[in-house]
Order: structure tokens, then sequence, then C-alpha cells
């Protein structure tokens, strides 16, 4: 009777703690004007300057479109907080790719960790998406380390570029939304 | 005895807990005091965006100079991604410099005092902002205007967060004068050239700060001043008034000469500009107009006394036309005779008046008085010679019968005139015709004038 009594509690708390993390949303509501001020006086600015910076890569040979997270592309009616979170989260381990310009990841890195931050959410994979932002605080670009051999074609660079338009998109949308 | 036991050890642990409470409060008032001091300390801190590639810097400064040369520390201090980051400010010269990243979220200023506990003040990055200096003043004098234009620059035109979101003031002032100041949020400003002494030096300079709409902060340093020379006439007033003066009086001769024109244009520029053409209908109605009516007709002869009337047994209208038409008869050779003396008669044609020998005979009056003289003949042939608008003339008498034949005369009828005929016979009862002086015939010569005409409309 003991081990069924334990059984019994044991093994539902564990389920509870695995399956709340799925249905509780990792964004913090925020004032939407708050948020509008912020977007359209500091965050667009930068993600212009980021498809200025997209627009000198060719795209030449992204034909064969590959996505890890398609997911990542949508912007949900009514859910674009969700949205902006999953695409912001998702160019995050662009950060890393040595295969893309030093500077182009940077600036890629800033504008999702500043969507993330007016929005207050955070990431799946907390734990490195943290590290990333927290990087970005320093002066130095050296953490990013030496810059592998350019290519003309890159799966990777082709697959940023349409986040960074999908994310802009979205911004748009979610803006006009909460401008009403 | 076991609840005895109990009881005090709940009651000593009680005491304790308030030992405990009590002698943390009395041994923390040195660290209140600390904390007071801390409070007091006023530290103003201002930032810089975009000031070195991405980053920002943080600037403060203690207000109280005493306190530089104590061992305080200023630590920055923020939240990201609900992790606390502290990095510690740099000290220059009496100022505390730091750079950072992040503008979005609210920064942590704290004072640490050695050892004490930090005394945090929380700050907003974008309500500080002290903008660059701006640089690069251009003046522009345009003469034609009489206004000075004068342009700048600031760094913040080629970044991305204060670009159109700064105000500008320029300062302006005459040598060792009182500043004046203009506020723009464009790059350029004017200054009008009447607001400004003739022949003066001006100095000019500039500074920024933010318009307060999301971004906030204060003024920045002023620029390096630039000076100009301002111009010694105003030529453009000087053309402005004559412009006016010549419009004006352009206007008021514009609107006099309309009114002339529409006072005399039916007098006298159309029939200058568009002359009636002759109409020979109209004009023969004038010549035909009935006399005014306050125009002294009567034929009451009392009347007349003034005038010498001569009676008119009666108008052979007939005759005379039948005298105008018919060809010229041979002469009486009697009559001829006597009419045409020779060459007396032809020296004398010269000195006849012309009028007077065109004027029709149109009944049995007096003939002039040259014409008595029975030089007919050959004033006919003068006439004939000098003039071909005369009728042949003829004098018929009374019976119809041509008594004598002319040169070209005009007249309307004519009667028998045995004061005309040069022949020796006796005179025909039928005319009577009385032989006036000179003035008398002159006189007459108008009357018959005036019946000739009247005459003329009535056969008409």
């Amino acid at each position: 009777m003991f081990h069924v009594f334990f059984r019994s509690v044991f093994g539902i708390l564990p389920l509870f703690v695995v399956l709340l993390p799925v249905n509780s949303s990792t964004c913090v509501m925020e004032n939407t004007t708050v948020i509008r001020e912020k977007y359209e006086n500091i965050l667009s600015h930068d993600i212009e300057l980021l498809e200025n910076m997209s627009e000198e890569y060719r795209d030449r040979c992204c034909r064969n479109k590959r996505h890890e997270n398609p997911s990542a592309f949508f912007c949900n009616d009514t859910q674009e907080i969700r949205s902006l979170q999953n695409m912001a989260c998702d160019m995050l381990k662009f950060f890393y790719k040595k295969k893309i310009n030093k500077d182009f990841r940077w600036q890629t890195a800033r504008v999702s960790c500043m969507t993330l931050e007016i929005l207050h959410c955070r990431c799946d994979r907390e734990q490195k998406n943290r590290k990333v932002c927290i990087l970005l605080t320093q002066p130095s670009k050296d953490i990013l380390g030496a810059q592998g051999p350019k290519k003309k074609c890159c799966q990777e660079l082709c697959e940023l570029k349409e986040t960074i338009s999908s994310l802009r998109s979205c911004w748009n949308k979610f803006e006009k939304e909460i401008a009403r | 005895m076991l609840r005895m036991t109990r009881t005090s050890t709940a009651f000593g642990i009680l005491l304790f807990f308030l030992l405990h409470t009590t002698s943390g409060e009395s041994g923390s008032t040195s660290e209140d005091e600390s904390d007071d001091e801390l409070e007091n300390i006023d530290v103003e801190c201002f930032s810089q965006l975009e000031i070195k590639e991405d980053g920002h810097s943080l600037t403060c400064n203690f207000t109280e100079l005493d306190l530089n040369n104590t061992n305080i520390n200023l630590t920055i201090c923020s939240t990201i991604i609900e992790k606390r980051i502290c990095s510690t400010m740099e000290k220059q010269e009496g100022t505390y410099f730091l750079y950072f990243y992040g503008i979005l979220s609210p920064k942590d200023v704290c004072v640490v005092l050695e050892s004490n506990r930090p005394y945090c003040r929380s700050v907003e990055v974008t309500h500080i902002v002290k903008p660059e200096t701006p640089f690069g003043i251009n003046i522009t004098f345009r003469k034609d205007a009489n206004e000075y234009f004068i342009r700048y620059k600031t760094p913040h035109s080629k970044k991305k967060y204060l670009k159109d979101k700064l105000i500008h003031e320029l300062a302006y002032r005459q040598e060792n004068g009182t500043w004046e100041t203009i506020h723009s949020q464009y790059l350029r400003v004017k200054l009008l050239g009447k607001s400004l002494q003739m022949g003066a030096s001006y100095e000019v300079k500039v500074r920024s700060k933010p318009n307060g709409k999301y971004f906030k902060g204060i003024w920045s340093e002023w620029s390096s001043s630039e000076y100009f020379q301002s111009a010694a006439e105003h030529p453009i007033t000087k053309s402005t008034d004559m412009v006016v003066v010549i419009t004006t009086v352009g206007f008021i001769l514009l609107f006099v000469t309309l009114v002339l024109i529409l006072m005399f244009w039916k007098t006298r520029i159309k029939p200058v500009l568009w002359p009636k053409l002759p109409d020979h209908k109209k004009t023969l109605e004038q010549l035909c107009k009935k006399p005014k009516k306050n125009f002294d007709i009567s034929f009451n002869p009392e009347s007349f006394g003034y005038v010498h009337i001569h009676k008119v047994d009666g108008i052979q209208a007939k005759a005379e036309v039948e005298c105008f038409l018919q060809p010229s008869a041979p002469l009486d050779a009697d009559v001829s005779e006597k009419v045409c003396n020779g060459s007396d008669m032809k020296t004398s044609l010269s000195a006849v008046d012309k009028s007077i020998l065109k004027l029709p005979v149109t009944y049995g009056g007096i003939w002039p008085s040259d014409t008595l003289s029975g030089h007919l003949c050959e004033t006919h042939l003068s006439m004939l010679n000098e003039s071909s608008n005369g009728i042949p003339y003829k004098v018929c008498s009374s019976n119809g019968t041509q008594l004598y034949n002319c040169g070209p005369m005009t007249h309307s009828s004519s009667s028998e005139d045995p004061t005309v005929q040069p022949r020796s016979g006796p005179l025909n009862t039928n005319t009577v015709s009385l032989i006036q002086p000179n003035n008398g015939i002159r006189s007459s010569n108008k009357d018959e004038a005036y019946v000739t005409m009247s005459s003329f409309c009535k056969n008409q």
C-alpha cells in the first residue's frame, strides 16, 4: 500500500513539473504604449540597419530553402508577441555561425536581444541565449572569434536573411495592432 | 513539570529573538548614518548616445566638491534577462565615466563608500541625454532678400537615434553686446538684415538639446563662434520703396486713363477711331431739315420791314425746267449784238463774282448789277471755259419764248426779266421788276438764294 501511495504522489508531481513550461508563457505582459515607444524610437532604427546589412549579401543561391525551424517565419494573428519571440530566439543561434560576417552577426544578436528585452520574453534555451545577450554588453567583439572563410553561397545566410525579413514584417504588423 | 520546562524554553527563545533584533537595530546606527550621508550626496549624470560606434557613455560627478577627495566609487548596474550585471565607472579628474551598450532598461547608479553598503539610484539613460556639440557654421548673405542664411551641422545626422530628435539654439550678438537666441528644429536659420545694425560685426554660436518627445536631457556644449560683418547699406529697402512708389503711380495713372476713356469715348475717341461713312440719305435729310421751332418764320409782309421784298406774280417752274433742259437755240441777233459788246466784256469777267453769276434765276426779279451791264454773253463763255458744272442758261419770257441764251449758270427757274433782256422792246407787262440800288440788290441775292433753295426742296 505504501508503494502505491508513493507512486501516485511522486509520479504525478514530476509530470506537472514537466508539463508546466509547455503551457506557461515565457513573456511577461508589458504596457503596449511602452512597447510601441521603444520600438519606434530605438529598435526600428536597429532593424533598419540590419536590413541594410542584409541587402549587401546576394541571395541568388537561396533557391532550395531548407529551414530547420519553419515556425520561425510565421507571424500568427493575435499571437504576434509569441511569433516575435520565436523569431528572436531563432536568430540568436546564428551568433556562433562563423561563415557569416562578424558585424552582421553582432547586429543580428543585438536586434534579437533588444526584441526580447522590450517584450520581456526569454527563450526556451535560456542558458545559451542569456549568455549571448550578456556578451553583447562587452565592448569588444573578439568574443565572436575569428571569421571563417567567405563563401559565395551560404545556406545559413539565406535562412538568416529570411528570418530578418519576417521579423521586420511581424513588428510592423504588431505596431499597427497596438497603435489602434 | 514538563509544561514548565516547555514554557521556559519558549520564553527563552522569544527573548533571544527580541534581543537579537534590538541589538541588530542598535548596531545599525552607524550604518544608518552612512546611508544618510549617501542619501545626501547629490550625483549628476548625463549620457551620450552612440559616442563610440555602437556604444554609449555615461558621465557622473558629485555636486559637493568636498567629496571628490574621498574614496568613493560609482558602479552602474543593469538587469539583463533577469540577471543583474554591474560595472565600475572610471574616475577621471573628478568625474566618473563608463561605456555601456543597452539603453532600453534603466540603470542603477550606485555610490559605494569604501566598505559601506552602496546607495543606488535608478536613472533612465534616455532622459539624461546630452547631445554632441554642433559644428561647421556657415553664414551666407542673400542680397536680394537682405537676409543672412546660417547653416550648421551635428554629428547625430549620421547616427540612428537622435537624427531628427533635436532642437537647436542659435545665439548671436553684436560685438560685446547682449546675446539674442533663436530656436529651430532644423539645421538652418535665417537672420533678417533689417534686424541687424548696418556695418557692424556679429558673433554666432549654436548648441543642441533633445526635443523631449522620447529623448530628454540637457543642452550640449556651445559650438565654436563664427563672425560676420553686416552690410553697410540696405539696397533692397531702397529698391523696394521705389517699386512701391512706381506701382502706386502706375495704378493711379491707369485709373485716370480709364475714366477719361469712358468719358470721351462716344464724343471724341470713337469718331476718330471709327469714323462714320457718309450716307447720302442722311445727308439729304439733314439738308432738308425743318426749321427750328423758335425760328422766326412769318409770311406777314409787315414783319419784314427791314427787308426789301420783291413781289412775285408766279413761279413758272415748268417753263424754267424746259429752259434748263432744252438745248440753247440761236440767239436773236439783236440781243446777241447788244449783249456781246466785245473785249470790254472779257475784262470785266474777272471782276464778276462767280457766286452771283451762279445764282439761278427763278423769277422775273432783279438781276445782279454785274449782269445788267450786259456781259452775260461773255460770262457765259468764260464760265464754260472755267467750269463745266454749270447748266446752259437761258432767259425766257413769261410766255415761254426764249429771249436770251447765255453760258452756264445755275438756276432753278427763270422768269422774264425785262431788265436783263438787252432788247430794246417794251417791257412785258406781266413781268414786274424793280431796279434797286446796289445794297438792295445784294440783299435780294441772299433772299433769292433762300427762296431758290426752298423751291428746290419743294420740287423734290
